[in-house]
């Protein structure tokens, strides 16, 4: 088990220095013109930019300023902001924790619902039942969050008055209020996941409904709840866990827009400010913080995958 | 393996080994090497009967898929979900192409009747510039069926010779290009097209550009493990037996036996381009006002959701149609091949 993690920890390395040099050489190899033209705008001589860019260190050839922006990565000196001329590090953490707390209360929403209703479609499996959950669970998947979000806030916010129109409670609220705040960005993220979700827990169900061993177990005389319950719901978790990984790249997207929607400090949000007033310094390590993220999140589904299924663990 | 490129006269020793241990028949395989070994040096293979029944058997073949066809048009248009989908992605598609001309225009301004009510002279209500919704609505289903299709087209070309080459030629090529394709998919798609809108600008041809690279690692990944489950059947190891060259192999042989699962992938990728289309349009990479873009009028009038819902549910609405007709349209095409 040690040794399948210690071995994806160093899969890890090579696929994210080339992450990272993507990130870079699309942030300051395409980008025309120098970087303190780039923060300097059109106005300014020549002279003041070459000042600036030998002050920013923008001179030095390219292998060089990738190795001094990829080591102040690790070593956490992440530059300074070109437009809000602070330290990136402290302004992406704290937008980062904002979004890991909506993240995570989404999918804390999202695994429970979506494995009950795959579990439910597969145990009726081609009943009416199961292809209006199967149709309706993908349709959500497929409508943009911002849509289903705008649809949501009017009827649960504008309309209902049930939920706050905004996604950040008063300073000092205490953590269930934020939680309350936050239920109703979540669900356009639980709506974006559930399709795939439910799809792969209706599979895992019904491959394991036809097993030798669930008929053993039906004849033996055990209850449908022990049946459903014992066996069927611990391995069809193994494929639904899978997927719950590799959507997690979903999410991160959906994060981007549903805070955008909701006016969210998270790093989402972040990230399209920094985009479209072209702060590279914090464009890139953003990008790069949500790219490690994203591998560890894939890391800890192979992990728990791993857990669930003895095979996997012990061949690992 | 590289004996595959060889392009000599005669079929290879080892191939047709192979091609026996596969259990291929080997009179066909043969029959079919003397034939093409025949053709290209112009003359009439001395066995003239021969010829005749590979024509005939040929001809049946064509005739057989012919009638599959047919037969799969037939199961398409009796599939609830595929007609609902496509009579709705229809309509789309006529309202982008004549809604200009059938509805009131959708860039008159009027001051006076701003965030107006639908009535009878605006069925959908006003926006703030007082702009007819429902001419915007109609309007707006042309940006996102310029991008997503030419995006889709796109990523289809590039995805389906990338995953071709991969899959078969297999070895170092192979191994190159998936781990290319690892780098590429190692980031959410939404995020690498902010980076690189935010650095080479917007412009409806950068956005289909951006979608269709994204998109392309995906599609050469379906078309890779398609090519994978085909290159050992026989009529790839006839056509290498016959002396073909590899880029005919391809495109002629294996290419016309998968294209079932590249129009499920076309299909499902359709629905993630507008999908992403819309979202970044949205988060303001898209095109700019006065566009009557769905993604950006929602993005837009968003504020006005509490005092005139109607200027974002219903372009919201059109929308969230659309995508969910794509995605009925996929799945009767998938359950319809897969039966």
């Amino acid at each position: 088990m040690l040794r399948l993690i210690g071995r994806r920890l160093l899969l890890m390395i090579p696929t994210l220095i080339l992450v990272s040099i993507l990130i870079f050489a699309l942030a300051e190899v395409f980008v025309p013109g120098s970087v303190g033209r780039s923060i300097l705008g059109p106005y300014v001589t020549e002279e003041q930019v070459q000042l600036l860019n030998e002050r920013l260190g923008a001179d030095r050839p390219i292998v060089v300023r990738y190795l001094s922006w990829a080591g102040g990565f690790v070593t956490g000196d992440w530059g300074d902001s070109a437009l809000l001329k602070v330290p990136v590090r402290p302004l992406v953490m704290e937008a980062f924790w904002h979004s890991l707390l909506l993240a995570g209360f989404a999918l804390v929403l999202i695994v429970p619902a979506s494995i009950a209703l795959g579990v439910f479609a597969g145990l009726r499996r081609d009943s009416v039942l199961d292809r209006t959950i199967t149709v309706s669970s993908l349709s959500m998947t497929v409508i943009p969050e911002f849509v289903s979000g705008v649809v949501l806030l009017y009827v649960f916010a504008v309309w209902l008055k049930w939920l706050p129109v905004t996604a950040l409670p008063p300073d000092g609220s205490p953590f269930y209020t934020r939680l309350y705040y936050l239920i109703l960005p979540a669900i356009p993220l639980m709506f974006l996941e559930l399709g795939y979700i439910a799809r792969m827990a209706r599979v895992g169900t019904v491959q394991v409904l036809s097993m030798p061993y669930i008929r053993t177990a039906v004849l033996k005389g055990l209850p449908r709840s022990r049946v459903v319950f014992g066996h069927v719901l611990r391995n069809a978790m193994v494929p639904t866990v899978t997927v719950i990984g590799s959507q997690v790249g979903w999410l991160l997207g959906g994060l981007v827009v549903v805070e955008k929607l909701f006016n969210y400090p998270g790093i989402g949000r972040l990230m399209v400010e920094a985009a479209l007033a072209h702060d590279i310094p914090l464009l890139e390590a953003s990008v790069l913080l949500v790219a490690v993220v994203y591998m560890i999140a894939n890391l800890i589904a192979d992990i728990v995958v791993a857990l669930l299924n003895p095979r996997i663990r012990m061949g690992g | 393996m590289d004996d595959h490129r060889q392009t000599s006269l005669g079929p290879d020793p080892d191939l047709r080994k192979e091609a026996a241990e596969l259990g291929a028949d080997p009179e066909m395989i043969e029959l079919r090497a003397e034939a093409a070994a025949s053709a290209r040096e112009g003359r009439l293979p001395a066995d003239q009967d021969r010829r005749d029944q590979e024509l005939q058997a040929d001809a049946a073949a064509a005739a057989e898929q012919k009638r599959q066809r047919r037969y799969l048009v037939k199961a398409l248009l009796r599939s609830p979900t595929f007609m609902i989908g496509l009579i709705i992605l229809l309509f789309w598609v006529f309202m982008a192409i004549f809604s200009t001309s059938l509805t009131q225009s959708y860039t008159a301004q009027d001051a006076m009747s701003s965030l107006k009510p639908p009535s009878a002279a605006h069925w959908f209500g006003t926006d703030d510039l007082g702009r007819d919704v429902f001419a915007r609505m109609m309007a707006g289903a042309r940006t996102v069926l310029v991008i997503a299709p030419l995006a889709t087209a796109l990523a289809l070309l590039w995805g389906s010779i990338i995953g071709l080459v991969a899959g078969f030629w297999r070895g170092l090529t192979d191994d190159i290009i998936m781990r290319g394709i690892d780098v590429l998919l190692a980031l959410p798609i939404i995020i690498t097209s902010i980076l690189i809108l935010s650095l080479f600008g917007k412009g409806t041809a950068i956005i289909i550009l951006t979608i269709g690279i994204l998109f392309t690692p995906v599609v050469s990944r379906t078309v890779r493990a398609a090519v994978i489950g085909e290159r050992e059947r026989e009529y790839v190891l006839a056509a290498r037996l016959r002396g073909e060259r590899s880029s005919f192999v391809m495109a002629r042989e294996i290419l016309p036996n998968i294209m079932q699962p590249i129009i499920v992938e076309g299909t499902v990728r359709l629905g993630y381009a507008v999908f992403t289309a819309a979202t970044l349009a949205f988060l303001g990479f898209g095109l700019a006002p006065p566009s009557p873009d769905w993604g950006l009028t929602i993005a837009t009038q968003r504020v006005f959701l509490q005092i005139a819902p109607w200027t974002v549910l219903f372009p919201a609405l059109a929308l969230a149609s659309l995508v969910v007709a794509i995605n009925l349209i996929t799945d009767g095409l998938g359950r319809t091949f897969s039966k």
